[in-house]
């Protein structure tokens, strides 16, 4: 069977919109998949991406490195920007072996959310050193999901040794507004790098 | 010959290598009709003829995909997943979109999308670059986002 060419409107005056996209990063737990499920108006999508690693071993030419393609989940979510204009919010693993994939996902990203526990800030490291790396503007937002802050946030920006110019917020990732407003803060930081520059 | 001393016997081959599969349906678009109802247990590169790379290595996930007129006219003469593909996207979704709807493998979406939109099946959206460095579409996105309540 064909499916039947629609009749209005027509393929040929459709145009897809442009795609942009957040990334959003953070270790294992941290609210990532929370944050995309609270503002994307499509129920988080998870597909499966691979990631080449070197493994630890040596394969059994005995020589070389053997390489290993590892599966990883990639969730994902989306914002209908406007008619032209649609926001893809890529939540990925923070952990350094996942470095590949952040390669594709930080390419032509407007911005990165790195989604902290304060109780475990040690496993925001990797993401915050890879973006630093590869310039890819980003905040560092404080998962709120517990309520309180043990920290003051000074305190939490020196533990995290992050510049004084890289916003760190607090937020909710179960709130709709509270995200929002991170990927606004990740927005204006993108916004004022530019204008800076 | 002699038998293996521990009997053991060669395991019958269980599926066919993705190199030896694949070769057919590249130079037409009829091919693998017959095998629509095998396709799910196979690994996952086997569906793309055994590449790993897509034919335009850099396809971005995001990329909107949209199903052409020509596209929806050799919808029959597709193989399975093609066709799945192409069904989808009646509608523009992102590649990211195609892999999760259809249960595919990232880079399998990936490649299968590329030869459906070099066929001309397909039209595909990427992203504008350097789309970090351009200021309007960056204060359009903070208006869309400021305008959710």
């Amino acid at each position: 069977m064909d499916l039947k060419p629609s009749t209005e409107p027509s393929r040929r005056t459709r145009r897809p919109p442009v795609p942009v996209k957040i990334v959003i990063a953070g270790g294992f737990g941290v609210g990532k998949t929370t944050a995309v499920s609270a503002i994307s108006e499509i129920p988080p999508l998870s597909t499966e991406a691979a990631i080449t690693t070197v493994a630890a071993r040596v394969d059994a030419t005995g020589e070389v490195p053997a390489k290993m393609t590892t599966t990883v989940a990639l969730d994902f979510g989306c914002i209908t920007i406007d008619e032209a204009l649609k926001l893809y919010l890529f939540g990925t693993p923070g952990q350094d072996r996942f470095g590949f994939m952040w390669h594709d996902l930080s390419q032509g990203a407007l911005g990165a959310l790195v989604i902290v526990d304060a109780r475990r800030i040690n496993d925001c490291y990797p993401a915050v050193d890879y973006f630093e790396k590869v310039r890819l503007p980003f905040v560092v937002a404080v998962n709120m999901f517990h309520g309180e802050l043990r920290h003051e946030l000074a305190e939490l920006r020196w533990a995290l040794a992050i510049d004084a110019g890289i916003p760190l917020v607090t937020f909710d990732a179960r709130s709709k507004l509270s995200v929002r407003d991170a990927l606004l803060a990740v927005l204006r930081h993108t916004r004022s790098r530019i204008e800076g520059a | 010959m002699t038998p293996e001393p521990d009997g053991f016997d060669a395991p019958a081959l269980s599926h066919t290598r993705a190199f030896l599969a694949a070769g057919r349906g590249q130079d037409g678009d009829a091919a693998g009709t017959a095998n629509d109802s095998a396709v799910s247990g196979l690994r996952p590169y086997l569906l793309t003829s055994g590449r790993a790379e897509p034919v335009d290595q850099s396809l971005e996930i995001e990329s909107q995909v949209l199903t052409t007129d020509l596209g929806a006219t050799a919808y029959g003469r597709l193989s399975f997943e093609y066709r799945e593909i192409v069904r989808l996207c009646e509608d523009t979704v992102s590649v990211a979109e195609v892999a999760a709807k259809l249960g595919l493998h990232i880079g399998v979406a990936r490649v299968l999308v590329a030869d459906l939109a070099a066929l001309g099946y397909l039209v595909v959206q990427r992203p504008t670059f350097p789309v970090n460095q351009d200021l309007n579409l960056i204060e359009r996105v903070i208006r869309g986002l400021e305008a959710i309540h």
